[in-house]
C-alpha cells in the first residue's frame, strides 16, 4: 500500500517522510492503519482512497491502494 | 519608563522636504500599540476623507508592532499602511523580514510619510541622522542594485532596506514594498502609494537594544530559547520549516478547494507538478528565516533548465505557487518560479498579479479580448509563456498591461460585458488562493475584511472542525466553538468575530500567522506574559482581543467616512455557484445563508447594518469615543 502524508502529519512518523510504502498482508481499516503508524486521527481531516474522499471510519484499504491522509490547514 | 515602544514617530514631508519627531505617551500607546492600531489611528485621525490614494496628500504610515524586534519566533512584523490605490479603502499590509526590527533598535515605532518628492528620493535613518537623500541615480535600477547602491553609499552594509521596484514607481495599483529582496508588504498597493511620493527607499541603521525598549526582558529572552528548541517537537512548526507554505497545495486539493483556473474549479489536474515533492526536487536550493525566528519558513530557490532562476528574490510561497499554477492552468513549476522572480524584482503583489492574469484568461477564453487587444499574446489558461510576458506588461504599464495594472476590477469595467463576473474581486481586491465553498469563515473575511478580500482576517474554519486537534486544542482559550468546515450561522460568526480580534491583535503587535493560536508555536498564555513582559502592563486576553477590535474598528470607520457600506461587503457572484468539478463538486455557498451571517456579524461587531459604522456605544466601550463624533453616530 502506498501511503501519502500531507503537510505536517509526515513528522508523526518515524522517517518524517510524505511518502511511505507499507506492506499489507490482508485488507486493515483506515483507523487500524492509524493506529499503527500512531497517527492521531484527530490530526486527519482528509482521507482519501485512490483518490477519492472517504470516511476514517468503516473505510477498509487493501495493498496496491494510495491512501492519503491530510491534517487541517489554514492559510499563510 | 520602556514598554515596548519607542515612544516616537518620525513625520517626513516630502514636499517640504522636512523631518521631525513626534513624541506619543504610555496612555496613547495602551490604545494604538503599534502595527495595525497605530496606523489605523493615525490614517483617521490624519487623513481627509476622499484623498485621492496617488495623491501627495495621502499619508504612507509604516508602523513597526508593539513586539516587533523580540528576540522571539514570528514576532517581526511591521504594517504598512495608506488608503489603497487598488481599493479606495483602508489599505494596509504587513511583512516580516528584517527592516522592522531594525527601525525598532533605530528607535522609531512609526514612520508618517505625507506629501511628493520633487525628484525620487530615499529616506535614510540611522539613529537619529535622519536625512532625505537624491534617488534619481536609483530610480528605475532593481532591488538588488539598489541595495547595493544604498549600502555602498552609506558606507554600512548592516543597512536594512525597505523599497519598491519598477511596479511602485509606474504606480501599479497592486505594486508591493520588498525589505531585503525577500520579504514583502503585497497586499493593497501600498508600493504604488509610496512611487505617487516619489520615495524608493527607506534605509534604516539602528545601534539600540531591545533589553532597553522593554520593561523586562529576561522573560522575553527565555521564551525565545524555549521556543528555538520547541520547532523540532511541534508538527505545525517543523512543517513551515521542512516544506514551508508550498506544501498546503496538496492538502487543499485533496479538499477540493484548490482553486484552479480563476476558481472555476476546486482541484488542478497538474498539481502533481506544482507539489512540494517537486518544489523540493526542482526548485530548492536553500531555507531562510526572518530576524530571530526559529521556524524559518522562508524558501530559496535556484534554477537552470527550461526557465532560469536565481536565488536573489526569494521562492514563491503557496499563494503565489497556487496563483500562477492552478489558478492560471499553468502545471510548470519551473514558470511559476520565473513569474514570482518578476514579481518580486518589480515588487508587484503577486495574489493580485496572478489573479488578475487568471481573471484576463478567463475573458480571451470567451472572446471579450483578442489577440489584437492583448497585442498578439495568446492569453489561454495555460500558457505559461504568456503569462510571464503579461506579469512583464503590466509592471511596464504597456499595452494590455496598462489595463491590467489597475486591477481586475477596473479592467472589468474597461473591458465590459461579462467581464465583471469574470474579476474575481472584493473592493477591488482580488482573493488569495483559498476557496470559500470549502472553508465558509474565510468567505465572511473576504466579504466583510476592510482591506478587500483577503485570506488571513482569521484563521480557517479547517483549524476548528475537530475538539480534539492540537489547532482547535491550542486556541481553546480564546473561547471559540468546533463546527463544520462548511456551516454558516451564529456559531460561525461568532467564531469569526474572535479570530479576527485574534489576528487584528497579532497585526497590532507584529506576530506572524506560524506564531500564535491556532498554530499554537506561541501558546495564547504566553502570547499573554510577552505582552505582559514587554509592556509591565497588567493585561488580561480580553485586553489582547480588545486591542484588534479597536484597530478593526478604526479601519472600518475610516472606510465608512470614504463611501464604503454593506454593499461593499459582499463576494463575488460566482462563489455562490457550486464548484464544477472534485470532491466539492456542487457545493456553493448559500447566499441567503450567508447575508444572515453577515448580519450577525454586524450585530456582534455593534455596526449599523447598513452603513456599517460603528455604534458610539461600542466605541466608547473600546475607548475610541472620539471615533464617533467623526463619524456623526
Amino acid at each position: 500500500m502506498r501511503l501519502y502524508l500531507g503537510s505536517y502529519l509526515s513528522w508523526y512518523v518515524p522517517q518524517r517522510l510524505s511518502r511511505l510504502e507499507i506492506p499489507l498482508a490482508g485488507p486493515i481499516s483506515l483507523m487500524e492503519l492509524l493506529a499503527q503508524l500512531k497517527l492521531p486521527p484527530a490530526e486527519i481531516s482528509i482521507a482519501a482512497v485512490n483518490g477519492i474522499l472517504v470516511p476514517l471510519q468503516d473505510t477498509q484499504v487493501s495493498d496496491g491502494d494510495l491512501v492519503e491522509f491530510h491534517p487541517p490547514v489554514g492559510g499563510g | 519608563m520602556s514598554y515596548g515602544t519607542r515612544g516616537r514617530i518620525l513625520r517626513v514631508d516630502l514636499t517640504q522636504a522636512s523631518i521631525r519627531i513626534e513624541h506619543f505617551d504610555e496612555a496613547f500607546y495602551r490604545l494604538y500599540p503599534g502595527g495595525k492600531a497605530l496606523a489605523g489611528y493615525l490614517l483617521l485621525r490624519e487623513l481627509a476623507p476622499g484623498t485621492d490614494a496617488l495623491a501627495p496628500e495621502n499619508l504612507l504610515v509604516i508602523a513597526n508592532g508593539l513586539l516587533t524586534g523580540a528576540p522571539i519566533s514570528a514576532s517581526t512584523r511591521f504594517t504598512v499602511a495608506a488608503r489603497s490605490p487598488l481599493t479606495g479603502a483602508y489599505g494596509e499590509s504587513e511583512a516580516g523580514g528584517f527592516w522592522g526590527p531594525e527601525l525598532k533598535m533605530a528607535g522609531f515605532d512609526a514612520i508618517v510619510v505625507s506629501g511628493r518628492a520633487a525628484q525620487p528620493t530615499y529616506l535614510s535613518i540611522r539613529d537619529d541622522n535622519i536625512e532625505l537623500r537624491d534617488a534619481r541615480e536609483l530610480w528605475g535600477r532593481e532591488p538588488e542594485e539598489v541595495q547595493a547602491r544604498i549600502r555602498a553609499e552609506l558606507g554600512d552594509k548592516q543597512v536594512r532596506v525597505l523599497q519598491i521596484g519598477i511596479g511602485g514607481e509606474n504606480l501599479v495599483r497592486y505594486a508591493a514594498l520588498t525589505n531585503e529582496l525577500r520579504h514583502f508588504n503585497g497586499r493593497t498597493g501600498m508600493g504604488a502609494v509610496m512611487g505617487s511620493k516619489n520615495l524608493k527607499a527607506i534605509a534604516v541603521r539602528g545601534t539600540g537594544r531591545y533589553v532597553d525598549a522593554v520593561h523586562d526582558a529576561k522573560p522575553i529572552a527565555a521564551l525565545g530559547r524555549t521556543l528555538g528548541k520547541r520547532v523540532k517537537e511541534h508538527p505545525q512548526a517543523w512543517d513551515m520549516q521542512v516544506k514551508g507554505t508550498p506544501g498546503l497545495l496538496t492538502v487543499l486539493n485533496a479538499a477540493g478547494m484548490l482553486p484552479t483556473r480563476n476558481f472555476r474549479e476546486g482541484v488542478f489536474e497538474g498539481v502533481a507538478n506544482l507539489s512540494w515533492e517537486t518544489y523540493e526536487k526542482d526548485l530548492l536550493s536553500a531555507r531562510r528565516t526572518c530576524y530571530a525566528c526559529a521556524i524559518r519558513c522562508k524558501r530559496e530557490v535556484k534554477v537552470d533548465d527550461r526557465y532560469q532562476v536565481g536565488d536573489t528574490y526569494g521562492g514563491p510561497e503557496y499563494e503565489t505557487v497556487e496563483g500562477f499554477g492552478g489558478n492560471c492552468g499553468v502545471d510548470d513549476l519551473q514558470a511559476v518560479a520565473k513569474a514570482n522572480e518578476l514579481c518580486n524584482r518589480y515588487t508587484l503583489d503577486t495574489i493580485s498579479t496572478s489573479s488578475t492574469i487568471a481573471f484576463a484568461m478567463e475573458c480571451f477564453e470567451h472572446g471579450l479580448i483578442g489577440l489584437k487587444e492583448t497585442g498578439g499574446l495568446d492569453l489561454r489558461f495555460g500558457n505559461a509563456e504568456a503569462m510571464l510576458k503579461a506579469i512583464d506588461l503590466i509592471a511596464r504599464r504597456v499595452g494590455i498591461g496598462d489595463l491590467l495594472a489597475q486591477g481586475s476590477k477596473r479592467a472589468a469595467q474597461v473591458i465590459g460585458g461579462d467581464a465583471p463576473r469574470f474579476a474575481m474581486q472584493v473592493k477591488g481586491q482580488e482573493l488569495p488562493m483559498h476557496d470559500p465553498r470549502g472553508k465558509v469563515g474565510v468567505g465572511l473575511g473576504y466579504a466583510i475584511g476592510e482591506l478587500g478580500a483577503d485570506h488571513l482576517y482569521a484563521a480557517h474554519d479547517t483549524m476548528f472542525a475537530n475538539p480534539d486537534s492540537v489547532a482547535f486544542k491550542g486556541a481553546i482559550p480564546l473561547d471559540v466553538a468546533a463546527l463544520p468546515v462548511r456551516e454558516l450561522g451564529g456559531a460561525k460568526a461568532r467564531n469569526y468575530a474572535i479570530l479576527e480580534n485574534w489576528n487584528s491583535f497579532g497585526n497590532a503587535v507584529g506576530f506572524c500567522y506560524f506564531g500564535p493560536a491556532p498554530r499554537s508555536f506561541i501558546q495564547v498564555d504566553e502570547v499573554l506574559s510577552l505582552v505582559r513582559s514587554a509592556t509591565g502592563w497588567d493585561m488580561e486576553l480580553a485586553d489582547l482581543l480588545r486591542i484588534g477590535e479597536r484597530a478593526i474598528n478604526l479601519a472600518r470607520a475610516f472606510n465608512v467616512l470614504n463611501g464604503f457600506s454593506r454593499h461593499d461587503d459582499v463576494l463575488p457572484e460566482r462563489l455562490y455557484q457550486p464548484l464544477e468539478s472534485g470532491p466539492l463538486a456542487g457545493a456553493g455557498i448559500s447566499k441567503e445563508d450567508f447575508q444572515q451571517t453577515i448580519d450577525e456579524l454586524y450585530r456582534l461587531k455593534g455596526w449599523d447594518p447598513q452603513t456599517t459604522a460603528p455604534t458610539r456605544a461600542r466605541l466608547r466601550e473600546l475607548e475610541i469615543e472620539w471615533v464617533a463624533d467623526l463619524l456623526g453616530v
